[in-house]
C-alpha cells in the first residue's frame, strides 16, 4: 500500500514567523550602578507546554520561580474561511527551471539544470487565530510593551512562512482584532498575580495539499484545440481523426525547423531556405543557421545525451521516427541522432540503383566523363522524366534506354524500371499505383516513400514547426 | 478593690511573661525563616529629585535615600526598582505545612494553594528586623530547599523563596491580656522581576550546601561585599539564574527565532536557484555558455553575433520577476560588479550594482544604455537585526545621532513629546 503520509509543517511554519516577529522586545528593567536604565529582552514562547516539559525547564523542582516580563502565545482557533474559497478543482501547473547544482563544491552553476513541472492543487483558506499573552509585573512594563507592538499593528504586519517562489501559500498578514488590556480585576483582590494582557491576532493561510512535481517533458508541439463553428454542421468527433473539438493546430516556440540528415539534426530557423524541400530528390546539405541546440533545449530541461529523445512526426506516412539524441561535441547546431531502426518504415520495394532523368542521361551514355553503367539483368532506376511515346512506339528518341531486343521503353515520371536481360520494363506504374509504397536509392542511400501522387523523402529532410518533438 | 480582669491598657507583667513564653515556644518549635528586608525604591540621581530639573516627573520624584515608606510612581502606584538589604535576618516562624498542586499556566506551573501563612514573634521580629514585616519583603524558607533539581550539574540547592503579600496581627496571637504577640504574613511564591531584582541578581554560594544565601552561614550574617559572597568567586551564577526561566525561556526563544531565520532568511523569495533562459536579440534563445572560437556552428555572416559577444546574460529577472524577488544578484549566478559607477568600457551583458542606491540597484548594459534590472528589497525581517531594512526597523533601531551646530549631537531616535526639545547641558 502507497505511503498516504504527508506533512509540510504548514502551521508550524506560521508559528515559527510569529515568535520571530514578536521577539527582541525590550522593557526597561531597573538601573546599573551609573543611574542608566538596564534593558530586559522579553522572551517569546510557545504557551500550550506540555507538563512534562514545563517540568523540565522548571527544574522539577517547586523551587523555581515565574519570570515576568514575557509572552506566550497560543492557538485559539482555526476556522474555514467560507469567504475567501475559490474554484476547489483548480490545479496550477508552473513550468520552472533550476540551475545546475554541483555536488562537489555544493553550489549553483550558471548552466541549466533540471526542469520540471511543478503542479499545485487549489489551497484551502482557514483563519489562524492567534493570541498573544503579555506577562508583567508592573503596569509600567506593560505600557512599554504596548506602546512598541501596538503601533505596528495598523492593521496588520505581513507574514511569510518560507521563502521558496514556489510556495504560493506562503504570504499571509497577521491582524490585530482585539485587545484585553488585563486578566485581573481592578481593584486588586486579595492577591496579586501577575498582569496579563491578551493580544488577538488573526492569520488568513492557505492549507495546501503537496506539490505534484515532473519532468518537464514533451516540448516544442503545443497541441491547442480550436473549435470550427464553420464546419459544425458535419462536426463528428467520435469518427474524427483529430480531437474532440475539431481542428488542431500545432505550433513550435519561435517556429523553429529540423532538418535531418544521416544521423544529424540541424535545428532552422522559420524562415528555412526554400532548397531542403523534402519532394526534392537530391540529398540535403546543412543550411546556414543562428540557432543553438543548446539555447533551444535549456528553455525546457536538461537534455541527456543518450536519453533524451527526438521523435519526428512525417507528415507523409503520420508516424513517428523515434531515436535518442546527443550534443554534438563540437557544433551547437547539430545534434546526433540515433534512431530507433523498429521506427523507420521498411521497403515494400526492391531498392533503385540511382534516380534518374531518362532524358538526360541513359546506359552506356557518358556525360562529361561520368559514364552511365550499360545495362544489366536487375538494374532499376526510378525516373524523374518520362520517356517514348505509346502512340509511336516506333519513335527512336530514346535510344540510350532501347533494348537488346529492339523494345522500346515507354514510361512516365515516377515510374520504376528494371532490366530484364534484352530490355527495360516499367515495373512499377505511377500513374495507376495508389498504395504506399517504400523503397530506397542505392546511390544516395535515402529513402522514399511514394504517396500516390509523389515522391518524397520517407525520413531525412526537413520537418516543420510543429511535427517534431523534444522528449528530455 | 480593682474589677478583676486581664485587660491592661498597658503591656504588664502578665504581658511579658506571656510574651517571654510564646517567644519561648517559637525558639523551640519555630523554623528558621530568612528575611530579605525591603528597604525601599532604589535611590536615584539628584535630577529625579530636583523639581527644577528637565527630567524631573512630578509621579516618579525619585528619592535620594532608600525609604520604605516612599512610592516610586505615583500615577500607577507601584515600586518598580526595588532595594533590599544585602544582610538577610533569620528569624523563627511558623507556618502550617501543605500539599499544593501545580496548575499549568502558559509561562509554567503554578503552585496552587502555595501560599503560606507564617506567623512570627512579634517582639522578636521588631528586636531583630527593626520594623514589622510588610508586603514586598522577600523571606526564604529553608526546610523547603531543593537539594537535587533535575540538572545535576547545579551544585547548589535552590531556595525556596516568598514574597509576602500582606501581613498583619495573628488572630491565634492575642493572649489573655488582648494584647497581640503574633505577626502573620501571607506569602506567596515569588516571581522573577524586576521587583525583585535585588534579592535575586545576588551571587549564589555553592561552596557550602548549607550556605543558602549570601547570607547566613551557622547564624553569622555574611553581606554580599564579604569575599565570602563575592559573586565572582563562583560560577552559579545569580540566584535569578538558578530558580528562574528566563534564561531557558531565552534559549527556547533564541533557538526559535534561529530556525525561523533559516526557514526565511529575509522576506521574499530566493530565486537564486532558478535559471532564466537568455534570449538574444530577435528573441531568439542564446547559448548561455557564450560563443567560443572553436565553435563551427557560427558563420561570419550571422547577423546576431558581434565580436563582443561573450557569455549571454538574461536581461531581466524574467519568469522570476514578481513581489519582493529582487536580492541584487544577477540571474544565473553571473558575475557582476559592485560599486558606486557604472565602469567604462563595459560589455554587453555586464551587470553593476550601484551601492549608492538605497535600496542597491542592480543595472545590465545593453550596449547603449543601463537597465534597470531590480532592487535589492529583500530584508531580514528579525526585529533588531543590524540588516533588518523594513520601515518599522528603520524608526526602531535606530542608534545613530545627529551633529546640530548648536547642541551638539542629538539622537536621531525621539519621542514625539520630546522631539527637537533641547536638553540642559548639565
Amino acid at each position: 500500500m502507497a505511503t498516504q503520509f504527508h506533512y509540510d509543517g504548514q502551521i508550524r511554519r506560521f508559528l515559527l514567523q510569529f515568535t520571530r516577529m514578536f521577539s527582541h522586545y525590550q522593557v526597561e528593567y531597573g538601573k546599573d550602578d551609573t543611574g542608566l536604565p538596564t534593558y530586559l529582552t522579553v522572551p517569546v514562547r510557545y504557551g500550550d507546554a506540555s507538563r512534562q516539559a514545563q517540568h523540565i525547564i522548571q527544574q522539577n523542582s517547586q523551587s523555581s520561580i515565574l519570570n515576568v516580563p514575557s509572552m506566550a502565545f497560543h492557538i485559539s482557533g482555526l476556522s474555514y474561511a467560507r469567504d475567501r474559497v475559490q474554484d476547489p478543482q483548480f490545479v496550477g501547473k508552473v513550468q520552472v527551471r533550476q540551475r545546475e547544482y554541483n555536488t562537489n563544491t555544493e553550489t549553483y552553476e550558471s548552466t541549466q539544470g533540471n526542469a520540471f513541472t511543478v503542479e499545485r492543487a487549489m489551497p484551502v483558506p482557514y483563519d489562524l487565530n492567534i493570541s498573544l499573552d503579555i506577562w508583567t509585573s508592573n503596569t509600567q512594563q506593560k505600557l512599554q510593551l504596548m506602546e512598541q507592538i501596538l503601533p505596528l499593528f495598523n492593521p496588520s504586519l505581513e507574514i511569510q512562512s518560507t521563502d521558496n517562489y514556489l510556495d504560493w501559500t506562503s504570504l499571509s498578514v497577521v491582524e490585530l482584532n482585539n485587545t484585553n488590556w488585563s486578566s485581573r480585576s481592578v481593584p486588586i483582590g486579595t492577591d496579586e498575580p501577575i498582569d496579563v494582557a491578551t493580544l488577538e491576532f488573526t492569520i488568513p493561510i492557505w492549507l495546501s495539499l503537496p506539490a505534484r512535481v515532473t519532468k518537464m517533458g514533451v516540448i516544442h508541439k503545443i497541441v491547442s484545440s480550436v473549435f470550427d463553428d464553420d464546419d459544425i454542421d458535419n462536426f463528428d468527433p467520435l469518427n474524427s481523426d483529430d480531437i474532440l473539438l475539431g481542428t488542431r493546430a500545432q505550433i513550435t516556440p519561435h517556429g523553429y525547423q529540423l532538418l535531418l540528415i544521416g544521423n544529424q539534426l540541424q535545428i532552422l530557423e522559420a524562415n528555412a531556405p526554400e532548397n531542403v524541400k523534402n519532394t526534392s530528390f537530391s540529398p540535403v546539405t546543412a543550411q546556414v543557421s543562428n540557432v543553438s541546440w543548446k539555447a533551444v533545449a535549456e528553455q525546457y530541461g536538461e537534455l541527456e545525451s543518450g536519453i533524451s529523445q527526438m521523435r519526428l512526426l512525417n507528415d507523409v506516412t503520420g508516424k513517428e521516427i523515434v531515436g535518442t539524441i546527443a550534443y554534438h561535441p563540437t557544433d551547437d547546431n547539430i545534434l546526433l541522432f540515433t534512431v530507433d531502426i523498429d521506427t523507420i518504415p521498411a521497403n515494400t520495394l526492391t531498392p533503385v540503383d540511382a534516380v534518374v532523368n531518362p532524358l538526360r542521361s541513359g546506359p552506356g551514355i557518358l556525360t562529361g566523363t561520368v559514364a552511365f553503367p550499360s545495362a544489366s539483368t536487375g538494374q532499376r532506376y526510378l525516373l524523374t522524366q518520362g520517356t517514348g511515346d505509346i502512340n509511336n512506339p516506333a519513335n527512336d528518341v530514346a535510344t540510350a534506354w532501347k533494348g537488346t531486343d529492339g523494345s522500346q521503353l515507354i514510361a512516365n515520371t515516377n515510374d520504376i524500371i528494371e532490366y530484364n536481360g534484352s530490355h527495360w520494363t516499367v515495373v512499377l506504374d505511377a500513374s495507376t499505383t495508389t498504395s504506399a509504397e517504400y523503397i530506397t536509392n542505392l546511390t544516395t542511400s535515402l529513402q522514399y516513400k511514394w504517396t500516390g501522387t509523389q515522391w518524397v523523402r520517407s525520413v531525412e529532410g526537413v520537418y516543420a514547426g510543429g511535427d517534431w518533438s523534444l522528449v528530455l | 478593690m480593682p474589677r478583676l480582669s486581664l485587660y491592661r491598657q498597658d503591656k504588664t507583667s502578665d504581658y511579658r511573661f506571656l510574651d517571654r513564653t510564646i517567644a519561648e515556644m517559637y525558639t523551640v518549635g519555630g523554623i528558621d525563616i530568612f528575611i530579605h528586608k525591603y528597604l525601599g525604591p532604589t535611590a536615584t540621581g539628584d535630577s529625579t529629585i530636583d523639581p527644577s530639573a528637565e527630567n524631573f516627573d512630578a509621579t516618579q520624584p525619585g528619592s535620594a535615600t532608600t525609604d520604605p515608606t516612599f512610592i516610586e510612581d505615583l500615577l500607577l502606584l507601584e515600586n518598580r526598582d526595588r532595594s533590599y538589604d544585602p544582610d538577610v535576618y533569620q528569624m523563627r516562624g511558623v507556618y502550617n505545612i501543605q500539599d499544593i498542586d501545580f496548575d499549568l499556566s502558559q509561562f509554567g506551573l503554578f503552585l496552587q494553594q502555595d501560599t503560606l501563612f507564617v506567623t512570627f514573634h512579634y517582639n522578636t521580629m521588631i528586636n531583630t528586623f527593626g520594623r514589622k514585616l510588610m508586603s514586598g519583603d522577600v523571606i526564604e524558607v529553608p526546610n523547603l530547599k531543593d537539594y537535587h533539581p533535575l540538572d545535576q550539574s547545579i551544585q547548589t540547592p535552590l531556595p525556596k523563596l516568598y514574597t509576602i503579600q500582606d501581613a498583619s496581627y495573628a488572630s491565634e496571637g492575642f493572649s489573655q491580656t488582648w494584647q497581640p504577640h503574633l505577626w502573620r504574613v501571607k506569602a506567596t511564591p515569588l516571581v522573577g522581576s524586576q521587583e525583585y531584582k535585588g534579592v535575586l541578581d545576588v551571587y549564589a554560594n555553592p561552596a557550602d550546601a548549607d550556605a543558602n544565601l549570601c547570607g547566613s552561614v551557622d547564624g553569622t550574617t555574611i553581606t554580599a561585599d564579604s569575599t565570602l559572597c563575592k559573586a565572582e568567586s563562583y560560577s552559579a551564577g545569580t540566584i535569578n539564574d538558578l530558580l528562574s526561566t528566563h534564561n531557558k525561556n531565552t534559549e527556547i526563544n533564541t533557538a526559535i527565532v534561529a530556525q525561523a531565520v533559516a526557514e526565511l532568511p529575509t522576506s521574499g523569495y530566493d530565486v537564486s536557484k532558478f535559471y532564466i533562459e537568455p534570449v538574444g536579440k530577435d528573441n531568439v534563445p542564446d547559448n548561455p555558455a557564450g560563443i567560443k572560437a572553436d565553435n563551427t556552428s557560427y558563420t561570419v555572416d550571422m547577423n546576431h553575433v558581434t565580436v563582443d559577444t561573450s557569455v549571454v546574460s538574461p536581461e531581466a529577472n524574467g519568469w522570476l520577476a514578481g513581489y519582493l524577488t529582487g536580492n541584487n544578484l544577477p540571474p544565473n549566478g553571473l558575475p557582476m560588479t559592485p560599486g558606486t559607477v557604472f565602469p567604462p568600457n563595459a560589455l554587453v551583458g555586464d551587470y553593476v550594482l550601484r551601492l549608492d542606491y538605497f535600496p542597491n540597484r542592480l543595472f545590465r548594459f545593453n550596449g547603449d544604455r543601463w537597465i534597470k534590472v531590480e532592487d535589492n528589497v529583500r530584508t531580514n525581517l528579525t526585529p533588531g537585526a543590524s540588516d533588518n531594512k523594513t520601515q518599522r526597523n528603520k524608526f526602531i533601531t535606530n542608534n545613530t545621532t545627529l551633529t546640530t551646530k548648536d547642541r551638539g549631537a542629538i539622537p536621531t531616535l525621539q519621542g514625539l513629546s520630546d522631539l527637537l526639545r533641547p536638553s540642559a547641558d548639565n
